[in-house]
């Protein structure tokens, strides 16, 4: 019954054939002493998390740019404008990133300065809030 | 260990551009496929703006006079709704696609959505999402 169904559940999702069977009871194993060998590959298998931890920082920024986004149009402001500034160029510093070496830092260059340009722009002139939407305004 | 690192790229580099060996068809030869356009148009969108943000950052460094009098003269050209709206949906457009393939992406990376079929449907939604909102933001 429980080959059954899961034969069943294998044909029912969206109408897909798998190719190979998928050996799923427990109770096999038994049966197959040389699964006993297998090793499993260990989980700290990295000589530092570094990366690990770049690729978490990532996903963290990506998600905090959309709550930004959203926020920056709800309450424009200069906290929030700063916020977009930064959130903005640190995404788009990460993302060129991997398509640059990480080992050229010529990198750094351009959204340093873009960063910089922001600030400068919300501090003597309009800031980015009010340029999308005057912008948008035309 | 960075060093040792890129002193091997190097050397991997400089030997094989020395050789001149042809490369084997990829692009040019491999079917395109939906998920393959939509994953450089992503990473394209993404490497448009970031540029553009760039370049109007600069700009606002290097050019005088404040930004409302860049509009004023862009005001002054009286360009017409249409081509406007045009310009609008034109700049809207990267920056939606970019947003709600991100949400994709990001559900990747929570695990979900692997299936092949699921990864047309996810792909074809964005799709669509990102034509609705360029249309509702270019009429804002």
């Amino acid at each position: 019954l429980l080959l059954e169904m899961k034969l069943g559940a294998l044909f029912s999702n969206n109408g897909i054939l798998l190719s190979r069977p998928v050996v799923t009871s427990t109770r096999a194993w038994y049966r197959c002493p040389l699964a006993y060998e297998i090793h499993t590959f260990p989980k700290c298998y990295a000589s530092s998390k570094t990366a690990s931890l770049h690729w978490m920082s990532e996903r963290a920024v990506s998600v905090l740019l959309l709550g930004v986004l959203l926020t920056v149009y709800l309450y424009p402001g200069p906290t929030m404008d700063y916020s977009l500034a930064a959130t903005l160029t640190l995404h788009s510093h990460w993302g060129l990133g991997h398509l640059l070496n990480w080992a050229n830092t010529g990198l750094y260059g351009l959204p340093t300065a873009t960063f910089a340009d922001f600030c400068y722009f919300k501090y003597h002139d309009v800031g980015i809030c009010k340029t999308v939407a005057l912008l948008w305004s035309l | 260990m960075a060093t040792t690192a890129k002193e091997a790229m190097a050397q991997f580099w400089d030997k094989n551009s020395r050789s001149n060996r042809p490369v084997s068809p990829h692009v040019t030869i491999y079917r395109w496929s939906l998920p393959m356009m939509m994953s450089i148009s992503h990473r394209g969108t993404g490497v448009g703006m970031s540029l553009g943000v760039s370049f109007f950052g600069v700009a606002a460094l290097v050019l005088p006079g404040p930004f409302p009098d860049y509009l004023e003269l862009v005001k002054a050209l009286s360009l017409g709704p249409a081509l406007i709206y045009t310009a609008k949906f034109a700049l809207a457009f990267p920056f939606t696609y970019h947003t709600w393939n991100g949400v994709r992406h990001l559900m990747w990376d929570l695990g979900k959505g692997f299936k092949i079929p699921q990864v047309y449907q996810s792909g074809v939604l964005v799709l669509l999402l990102t034509f609705l909102s360029s249309v509702g933001l270019a009429a804002m």
